[in-house]
């Protein structure tokens, strides 16, 4: 049903003065895609949403939402996507049934069905003055307003924020079925086990620089990550040598750990012929290697 | 005892209004000297005893003391006490409200040492101020080739030192106890304004004269510290008062659970919690105030209506029959007023009730009460929700920014317009009890007109908050100037090479057509309006291309 990428943006350039705070950013995120876009605070993720939502404009470069140009159409756009701002404010003096009241007026069309379900999955309290919710209590509302009108595209700046874990599990299966419908989600986050669980694809930004953009399930693949052997006598690290894509091998009477980058199943095959072998552990390819990898990168290159 | 950080930055945090307000209030003593400068002073020994109660003009002042009093004992002293007594409010309640108070008290300090800190920044900053004052009462008569008149400015000012800091300390207990802020400085102000009205109308009143002794605002000046220097049993009854104060303060403050971050329950949320006004109540204050942006808009400053609407509605009824009172006296004298006098009220006939309503309710009052509306309204438009930073979260539904302006600036429009009639009804109820027969229309007409000249500056402030984000920037700017555009107005015409630029002013487009007398003047209705819609209509461009601000 939707064709055009959820968003595009074209040699993105916003300056602050003599500050560079993004750099002709070149990004697609694609329709029916949860994409999470990574850095560091101060990276350029919030010049990024705000530019692309028209709060402020850029120095160079354009932005397509949906096939809509950000600027000229902007108001267009806006009826199609839900938006939840990093550090969220809202209106104190307003209960969270009010405030969604407020912004459903101004949206037109919101299922107030719906809105009971998000409640209800949030377990958000819609009666209290948002004043005298606690900061995880009015990101809910924040949530919920977002997602409320059912928006083609969803942006999120940094949305767990203060959400107890039960509660960001429920918000990232309702990320992974706003993409299952087809509709798209942009993901800012410096939280990288969220990014990893529920997005698709990844971009990474650093110093207003667009630095990768990657299929999770492939950085994951061609990721270093640890393997731990326990064997039945002591063994030495020498086992372990010479096998390709092995590094960084330490072994401790009966225990060896080591870095392993490729297929698990070329690791196993070196190593069955030893059959003191009494369990394996994995560590899962982590994000957090991957992104301090690339940061690294940058730094030497730079 | 004290906390030398909390102590400093409080004084950080609060010297530049202070300062703004003295500033100011020192320019207008300037204006008001040179105008009144080289005046026949011999009026002044003519001058009725009420005349001099209300304007508060010590006897023998002369112009100096003209000056003085018209700067530094109604106005000035008001501008210095609300700048007191909000300090006094936000001392305690201010951090609650602010969520800070949990973070200041994490610290090895306790609650007490917080207030008197409070307190010592506040007296530091009255003191302050009071300083800027003093020395403009020496500079400007040099200034202006005058001289002082042999006034005893020292007393005076001590005077307005002790009753600012009394204000202070009076919100700083209410603060205290409630931790609410705004009910602090409300109920302050209003127990500062009334009294300052009490004390100035009553004793005209026989039978009255003593009434005024309950009232803090008797004691600050009395005694005529301007002319007797320092009433020490008058200041003395304030310092007790303070005392008593402080101690209620001290009391409230260790007695009490500390709000946290707490959000102000207001009569409405206190309606929509009762079982029996809920159904009507979830409209009201639900549904209603949500249903857009101008009804959100006028809902958030329902408070601020509501207040400036009981303050005119109140002032206009009573000012009625106090005509009645004091009417034998104003035939006899009114001849006698020069015209530096007779400009401030845009020369009216005080023996007409409709000259006595010009002076006492339209010339200074409503132009006050009405600008405070719309330059608080239209500085918070756009400004105020970027300070919040909600402006993001509005603004990514799907409406357009010059909608949230004209929105935002329709909701202005509706607020004032309801305070304009409420001043306009008031005025009618008056007349029909002092029996007074003022026209209706002409009334009308002045109320529109009113209306009008708070919507230029309104309009203003609500253009430079678009083009800048910042609400101080937008209330100081447009206050500025409504400032030098009322004493352009004032003073001007009093010289003959000055007169025409009075019409520069868009407060001569309010009261020249007389139009308590004449009705509505359509043209200079059409000037006012014409800027007032220049300003919203330059508001929408400016908001349009900017960069929307991230944090206040």
């Amino acid at each position: 049903m939707i064709h055009d990428p959820a968003i595009e943006t074209t040699g993105l350039t916003k300056h602050y003065g003599d500050v560079e705070a993004l750099v002709a950013l070149d990004l697609e995120v694609r329709a029916g895609e949860v994409f999470g876009f990574l850095g560091p605070n101060g990276a350029g993720k919030t010049t990024t949403i705000r530019t692309i939502l028209d709060e402020i404009f850029p120095t160079a470069g354009s932005a397509r939402i949906l096939g809509m140009d950000t600027h000229a159409q902007s108001v267009a756009i806006r009826r199609r996507i839900g938006y939840v701002p990093g550090d969220l404010s809202m209106y104190p003096n307003l209960t969270g049934r009010d405030t969604l009241t407020y912004f459903a007026n101004l949206r037109g069309g919101v299922d107030w069905d719906y809105v009971g379900d998000l409640a209800d999955r949030l377990a958000a309290d819609l009666d209290k003055k948002v004043g005298d919710l606690s900061s995880g209590n009015r990101q809910k509302v924040g949530l919920i307003q977002a997602f409320m009108s059912k928006p083609d595209l969803l942006v999120m700046d940094e949305p767990s924020s203060g959400l107890d874990p039960l509660v960001q599990r429920e918000f990232q299966a309702m990320m992974r079925e706003v993409a299952a419908e087809g509709r798209s989600v942009f993901l800012s986050s410096h939280t990288l086990s969220e990014v990893q669980r529920v997005a698709d694809r990844v971009g990474i930004i650093r110093t207003g620089h667009l630095i990768a953009v990657e299929a999770v399930a492939e950085l994951r693949a061609r990721s270093k990550r640890r393997i731990e052997f326990q064997f039945g006598s002591p063994v030495e690290a020498s086992l372990f040598e010479g096998i390709d894509g092995v590094t960084d091998v330490q072994a401790l009477r009966r225990r060896v750990m080591l870095s392993y980058e490729g297929h698990i199943g070329a690791l196993l095959h070196a190593v069955a012929g030893h059959n003191d072998i009494v369990d394996v552990t994995t560590h899962e390819a982590d994000l957090e290697e991957i992104f301090l990898t690339y940061y690294r990168d940058e730094e030497e290159t730079a | 005892m004290m906390l030398a950080n909390v102590y400093t930055k409080t004084i950080l945090d609060r010297w530049k209004g202070m300062a703004i307000a003295a500033g100011g209030m020192a320019l207008m003593l300037w204006f008001a000297m040179a105008a009144y400068n080289g005046i026949d002073t011999d009026f002044f020994d003519r001058m009725p005893e009420f005349w001099r109660a209300l304007a508060n003009i010590p006897e023998g002042g002369g112009v100096t003391g003209l000056a003085y009093s018209a700067m530094f004992a109604s106005y000035g002293a008001l501008a210095v006490g609300s700048l007191a007594l909000s300090m006094g409010a936000a001392s305690i309640a201010g951090e609650e409200r602010d969520g800070t108070i949990g973070l200041l008290l994490a610290n090895p300090v306790s609650r007490v040492r917080v207030l008197l800190s409070k307190l010592g920044s506040l007296v530091t900053v009255v003191a302050g101020g009071v300083l800027v004052l003093w020395g403009a009462a020496y500079l400007v008569p040099v200034l202006v080739g005058t001289d002082t008149g042999g006034m005893d400015i020292a007393a005076l000012m001590v005077h307005l030192v002790v009753v600012s800091v009394f204000f202070g300390a009076m919100a700083m207990a209410i603060g205290a106890w409630t931790g609410n802020r705004g009910l602090a400085s409300g109920a302050t102000a209003g127990v500062m304004v009334v009294s300052f009205i009490v004390t100035g109308l009553l004793p005209l009143v026989s039978g009255w004269e003593s009434v005024p002794k309950a009232f803090p605002w008797y004691y600050y000046d009395a005694a005529e510290p301007l002319i007797n220097g320092i009433g020490w049993f008058h200041l003395s009854v304030l310092l007790a008062g303070i005392v008593v104060l402080l101690a209620l303060a001290v009391i409230g403050v260790r007695r009490r659970d500390l709000e946290e971050h707490s959000v102000a329950v207001t009569m409405l949320d206190r309606l929509r919690a009762n079982p029996r006004t809920r159904k009507i109540m979830e409209k009201v204050a639900g549904s209603a105030r949500v249903s857009g942006i101008t009804a959100k808009a006028v809902s958030d400053h329902q408070t601020l209506m509501i207040v400036v609407s009981y303050v005119m509605v109140l002032m206009a009824l009573f000012i009625g029959p106090f005509y009645r009172l004091v009417d034998d006296m104003l035939v006899d004298f009114a001849k006698q007023f020069p015209d530096a006098i007779l400009s401030m009220v845009g020369f009216a006939d005080l023996t007409t009730p409709e000259g006595w309503y010009q002076t006492e309710v339209f010339s200074l009052s409503l132009p006050i009460a009405f600008l405070a509306v719309t330059l608080t309204m239209g500085a918070k438009a756009l400004a105020g929700e970027e300070a919040d930073r909600t402006m993001g979260l509005l603004l990514s539904n799907p409406v357009s920014r010059s909608r949230v302006v004209l929105g935002k600036a329709a909701a202005m429009v509706g607020v004032v317009l309801v305070v304009a009639f409420l001043t306009f009804a008031g005025t009618i109820g008056g007349s029909l009890i002092a029996n007074l027969g003022m026209g209706y229309w002409n009334v009308a007409a002045t109320s529109l007109l009113g209306m009008m000249l708070a919507l230029v500056f309104g309009a203003l402030a609500l253009a430079i908050g678009a083009a800048t984000g910042r609400v101080k920037t937008a209330v100081y700017g447009s206050a500025g100037v409504a400032l030098t555009a009322y004493v352009a107005n004032v003073y001007f015409p009093l010289s003959d090479s000055l007169a025409g630029f009075a019409k520069w002013s868009p407060f001569y487009y309010f009261l020249a057509g007389d139009p308590l007398n004449q009705g509505m003047n359509w043209v200079h209705f059409g000037v006012l309006a014409g800027l007032a819609a220049l300003c919203f209509a330059a508001a929408v461009p400016l908001f349009q291309r900017r960069d929307l601000r991230q944090t206040g």
